[in-house]
């Protein structure tokens, strides 16, 4: 039996939520969001490692129409924040209209019938509009070490928290030194007899001006809920600000430099350590994490700090590709996620009948970073060149979902069958990008990262400007880039 | 490997003085926007996050004011200065004029001095005619500085920023801050013209569609001043933006958003529209 929806949105973190939850607000009934796991929140629920936190301060870290004067620090947990998500769809009414335990196997387009055909775990689903919201950092990464299977003890990555495992003085490695790892490392020091840290290549790290809030704070917030909107307002600007560091201007990349150099060098003084600990590529080139705790924990007696990448296990002993060995009991994998190459992209197919990671095969690109030719009918949210490294997501994401609800409108008044972004607009879109990435800490600053395709050396995974450009670009549909067909007259 | 953006520099002789100024961007459609610094600034000590970043929009160009000869300070000699760059650089216009602060009234004044020549014109903290409050806060500056009290530049950093912005940093950080001001003579000539701004009626004859930003928590230039302004020109829309006086400082990206899509497409709103703020 197939499941005739007008509207299919897959996975429901911020993005697939935000969407459905303006869907909701429209008036609309017709929509179904499918998930692949129990619950909501996407990032939020699957990350529940010890330390998870945000590192951009929770008031704008949020939906900006649904506010919370309750968040308890600046940078709340992530327990907090899957709460929050999962109240956002309780209390938007959006629950029902989500089918839990269902994974998207196959997307097809159904060219006669001008539909999409979803293949999911739990049966097939039709769709006039298919709208992913599959994240980017949803699929966790692990890389292939040689003889991990040999490994006597317990193995797990951040995304996939195995909380069984006792940890309480036990020989523990953590594998990686970029955003997660530093939130695990502080805990896991705490905790382990011995604490080792497989460091593939350093991170910059700045002071994270975290506090609680009080209860007269919270209170105030939600007597006055101008407070909370002056806040976001007060958080995006200063985060906005920092794109200038990103574009790789020296006087704002020196400032933020000096800023990591006097953070690092207030809180390690073995001159040896601070060597390893030192980044030999540009700040910004990859995520710039912040921190209090990571370096007083790496310093600590019982942590060790392995400069070089976890390269192969033999029975309880992990080497580092320096060859140094270290006998453990757990290892974690903070190694990161398939940012570059998302797996949902292998799994949608669409006029030519090849699946969009084929079509990708010199990295992601897609009209207004959501729009690909040859795809009709679907739109991609926080998909290609949509990260930012200096603001938040959510931001973006109501960009898309606005934009998206424009596009809605205009096929509904028009009675539109099929809509498909125009190859010349995304080669255009595309080339644009390109030359506004030219020069940005990214691309110039020296590094390997995530942000970058290998096969292309293209910029596919940011938005290489101010998100605010972001919304003032891509916050409003452009009909101009796509060919409308409309439905054709029923013949009485 | 930093991102040097090329800029060229340039110079112009005005009744005896040699004025500098840089180039820097690509042009394109934008018409070339030129850039006037307010009191006690520079190019990079106003504009030092507005120029490169405009710079990978379209065409800029900024002037750093010279003392002229003489013991008093004229709008008119600044007014000449600014225009010796235009005419320099983009002969036949058009161009955006932007002026912050006291380089708003330079700004303003130009415009209505210039005509077609000015097809934009952005007028961020600038104000129509020095009022009470102005020259009450000028005449406790001028008593700080006739003692020669290390005070009056903690007194100007006191002015300049809002009360939001100071408490994300500590007083050390704002005493650090004020540290880094130097008080010239020219500065002090700069502070006697503040006192002395009445450009009301050339504000009747601005042609150029104009785009006035006022701060929220000015308390050097309170924003009923950019009203005023908004009031008296007749193709303006209005802006606000939440920061004290030293918004090229404390709202630096934001300040860039408004003058990006005014440059971008100075049309966007209509004459009298008070632009919404975005709210993230
Ligand atoms: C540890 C961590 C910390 C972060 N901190 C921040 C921060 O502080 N600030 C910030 O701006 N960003 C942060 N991010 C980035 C974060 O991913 C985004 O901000 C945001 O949560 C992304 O939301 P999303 O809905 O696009 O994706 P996700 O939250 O990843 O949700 C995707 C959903 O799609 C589901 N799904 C995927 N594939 C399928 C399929 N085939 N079928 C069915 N369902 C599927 C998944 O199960 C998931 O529920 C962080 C990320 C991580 C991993």
């Amino acid at each position: 039996m197939t499941t005739e929806t007008d509207i299919l949105i897959v996975g429901t973190g911020f993005a697939g939520l935000g969407m459905a939850i303006q869907l909701k607000r429209s008036g609309r009934e017709n929509f179904i969001a499918i998930e692949r796991a129990g619950d909501v929140g996407g990032t939020w629920r699957d990350n529940h490692y010890p330390g998870i936190a945000c590192d951009v301060p929770s008031h704008l870290y949020s939906y900006s129409y649904l506010p919370n004067p309750d968040w308890s620090r600046v940078f709340s947990p992530g327990g907090e924040i899957q709460a929050y998500i999962r109240k956002c769809a309780e209390d938007e009414g959006i629950l029902p209209h989500i089918h839990f335990h269902t994974n998207m196997l196959k997307s097809t387009w159904d060219e006669d019938a001008k539909r999409w055909i979803v293949e999911t775990s739990k049966g097939t689903y039709a769709a006039k509009i298919l709208i992913t919201g599959t994240g980017h950092l949803a699929d966790g990464h692990m890389p292939n070490i040689e003889g991990l299977d040999s490994f006597t003890g317990d193995v797990f990555h951040s995304a996939d928290w195995d909380h069984s495992v006792p940890l309480e003085g036990k020989r523990i490695g953590v594998v990686g030194s970029g955003a997660s790892a530093i939130q695990i490392v502080p805990e896991m020091q705490r905790l382990a007899s011995e604490l080792v840290v497989f460091q593939r290549s350093a991170p910059y790290m700045i002071p994270r001006w975290d506090r609680a809030f009080t209860e007269g704070e919270r209170r105030m917030c939600r007597r006055d809920p101008s407070v909370v909107e002056d806040m976001r307002s007060e958080i995006f600007w200063s985060g906005e600000f920092n794109f200038a560091q990103r574009r790789n201007i020296p006087r704002f990349l020196n400032e933020a430099k000096a800023l990591a150099v006097g953070h690092r060098e207030a809180n390690i003084k073995d001159p040896e350590l601070l060597a390893k600990l030192t980044p030999d590529y540009e700040i910004g080139c990859k995520r710039l994490l912040i921190s209090n705790t990571y370096y007083p924990a790496v310093a600590a007696e019982n942590a060790t700090l392995e400069a070089s990448a976890l390269q192969r296990v033999e029975g309880n002993t992990a080497y580092g590709a320096s060859g140094t060995g270290y006998d453990l009991d757990v290892l974690v994998f903070a190694t990161g996620f398939e940012a570059v190459r998302p797996p949902f992209a292998t799994r949608i197919f669409g006029t030519e009948g090849i699946s969009l990671d084929e079509r990708w095969d010199q990295g992601m690109q897609a009209y207004d970073s959501i729009a690909v030719n040859g795809y009709p009918n679907l739109f991609i949210i926080n998909g290609p060149n949509t990260g930012l490294g200096h603001n938040s997501v959510v931001y973006i994401i109501e960009a898309q979902v606005d934009y998206i609800m424009e596009a809605l409108a205009q096929i509904d008044a028009q009675n539109i069958e099929v809509i498909e972004v125009k190859r010349a607009a995304e080669d255009a879109y595309m080339e644009k990008l390109d030359a506004m990435a030219q020069g940005t800490v990214w691309l110039a600053g020296g590094c390997k990262s995530w942000y970058v395709d290998e096969r292309s050396g293209r910029l596919t995974l940011v938005w290489p400007d101010f998100a605010h450009s972001f919304r003032d670009e891509n916050g409003t549909f452009h009909p101009e880039g796509y060919d409308m067909q409309p439905a054709p007259v029923a013949a009485e | 490997m930093l991102d040097n953006q090329p800029f060229r520099e340039g110079h112009v002789t005005v009744n005896g003085v040699d004025v500098r100024y840089r180039v820097a961007g690509p042009e394109n459609d934008r018409t070339p926007l030129v850039l006037v610094h307010g009191t006690a600034g520079s190019i990079d000590g106003h504009y030092g996050y507005i120029f490169p970043m405009m710079a990978y929009r379209q065409r800029v160009i900024a002037l750093d004011w010279s003392e002229p000869a003489g013991d008093t300070l004229e709008l008119a000699d600044l007014v000449a200065q600014v225009k010796a760059v235009i005419t320099a650089e983009v002969p036949e216009g058009p161009v955006t004029l932007m002026g912050y602060s006291l380089g708003a009234c330079v700004a303003a004044m130009t415009a209505a001095e210039m005509g077609g020549k000015i097809a934009n014109l952005i007028l961020a903290a600038g104000w129509l005619r020095t009022d009470t409050h102005q020259k009450m806060r000028n005449d406790v500056w001028r008593q700080l500085r006739d003692q020669d009290s290390a005070s009056v530049t903690q007194y100007m950093t006191f002015c300049a920023f809002s009360p939001a912005f100071m408490n994300m940093r500590t007083v050390e950080d704002m005493k650090a801050a004020a540290g880094m001001l130097k008080i010239t003579p020219f500065v002090e000539k700069q502070m006697d013209l503040n006192t002395r701004i009445d450009i009301a009626a050339a504000c009747e004859t601005i042609a150029a569609k104009t785009l006035v930003i006022g701060c929220t928590y000015d308390m050097m230039v309170p924003k009923h001043h950019s009203k005023q302004l908004f009031g008296a020109i007749e193709d303006a829309r209005y802006a606000e933006i939440p920061s004290g006086h030293a918004v090229v400082h404390e709202r630096a990206a934001e300040l860039f958003h408004y003058v990006d899509r005014f440059t971008r497409q100075p049309d966007e709103f209509p004459a009298g529209a008070i632009i919404p703020a975005q709210k993230p």
